[in-house]
């Protein structure tokens, strides 16, 4: 149970940072240069709110999440292991 | 947004108390005959608020001498005093003007035919803030990306930021400058408005505006592309003492068609805002407040 966790939670991560680089058009950067707990905006990554916008795309159309929950949820907008667990915890409990 | 350093700056309660005071004696042309005298005195004694106008003056009123352009920024100053009593007239409930609105049928049928809201761009032009009042009848919420007032006389007396049940506040000091808000209320089918000529700080794009290189700010547009709603360019203006227009007729749909063409597609639509400012700034030169230098670099 817990290695299949693990599993889905390192898929999601590798998914994620694909689509960073892809959407977000980060130039110079390769996906598995990204780390898990890598800081996305300001320092660290130093990404912008415009990819903020990005980012709650991808996880509206490539995730099937809503935007009204993420609302006040700084907290996973923090690096891509704190993406991919919400996407985890979220997607499990719509399934 | 009319949440200027030079308002917040200026503005006392002293100052709100006089021209309240000649409002409610005198009415609309007695408050506006005041403003000749303030305005004169800011002319002569106040360098940052005349030189912050020069870079607009410069560049729309370039074959004016030296003596017509500080004509223009008195003539700038007076209208934007005009524009501050308008606000108080309307917000006191001392009466109403009349507001010709343009494009409405447009507007409600883009809200009437999808499930998703719209960004209103605004600009430092004319009176938004009475004139946005003509769209309370599309009976949707609408959002206004601004700062909270932090001048407790303009607060006071303007209601510059005072949200209420069908207009709310979303600040750009929210956690990534409020976009997942900005996203959220757009999902919902809600009217986003968003400043479109001045960037505080935020990205910004090259745009040709007056003959020179300036900088718009590109957020409006990439949340429009992200999020596939349309922008709905939002112009005012005062046409009489009693008269204003406003014109939402002017859509946009901002797309990209790839990742690669992205940056260059959005500045094409920058641009194309840009020409329409240009056009309205052709038609009322005296009705847009730009009292900062959008034509500085600043990202």
């Amino acid at each position: 149970m817990q290695s299949n966790e693990a599993q889905d939670l390192a898929g999601i991560k590798k998914k994620l940072k694909e689509l960073l680089v892809e959407d977000l058009s980060l130039e110079d950067i390769k996906p598995e240069e990204i780390g898990d707990n890598e800081i996305l905006f300001g320092e660290g990554l130093g990404l912008d709110s415009l990819d903020a916008v990005e980012i709650v795309v991808i996880l509206q159309r490539k995730f099937g999440l809503e935007v009204k929950d993420l609302e006040n949820r700084k907290d996973v907008f923090y690096s891509i292991d704190s993406l991919a667990k919400y996407i985890y915890e979220n997607k499990k409990k719509d399934a | 947004m009319i949440r200027s350093m030079d308002v917040r700056k200026r503005g006392n309660k002293l100052g709100f108390w006089f021209f309240r005071t000649a409002l409610k004696l005198t009415g609309l042309s007695g408050a506006y005959g005041l403003l000749y005298i303030v305005c004169l005195y800011y002319l002569l004694f106040d360098r940052t608020a005349v030189s912050a106008s020069m870079a607009y003056v410069n560049r729309r009123f370039k074959g004016f001498s030296s003596v017509r352009k500080y004509q223009a920024v008195y003539r700038l100053f007076i209208s934007q005093g005009r524009s501050l009593i308008d606000r108080y007239y309307v917000v006191s409930g001392l009466g109403r003007f009349d507001i010709e609105l343009r494009g409405y049928d447009r507007i409600k049928r883009l809200l009437d035919d999808s499930k998703k809201g719209i960004i209103l761009l605004t600009a430092h032009v004319g009176n938004w803030q009475v004139t946005m009042t003509a769209l309370e009848k599309l009976g949707k919420t609408v959002y206004l990306l601004m700062s909270p007032e932090e001048n407790a006389a303009v607060k006071e007396s303007l209601n510059i930021d005072s949200g209420n049940e069908k207009v709310k506040i979303i600040s750009p000091d929210n956690f990534l400058g409020g976009v997942i808000e900005i996203m959220k209320a757009i999902d919902e089918g809600s009217i986003v408005s968003i400043m479109g000529d001045r960037s505080y700080g935020h990205s910004t794009s090259e745009v040709v505006l007056l003959g020179d290189r300036a900088y718009f700010p590109q957020s409006a547009f990439s949340i429009a592309a992200a999020a596939g709603c349309p922008v709905v360019v939002l112009l005012s203006a005062k046409v009489s003492t009693r008269k204003y227009f406003l014109d939402v007729s002017h859509v946009m749909e901002p797309r990209y068609s790839s990742r690669v063409k992205k940056k260059e597609e959005m500045e094409g639509f920058i641009q194309e805002y840009a020409g329409v400012l240009e056009d309205y700034s052709a038609e009322y030169p005296y009705q847009w407040f730009l009292f900062h230098d959008i034509w500085k670099g600043e990202n």
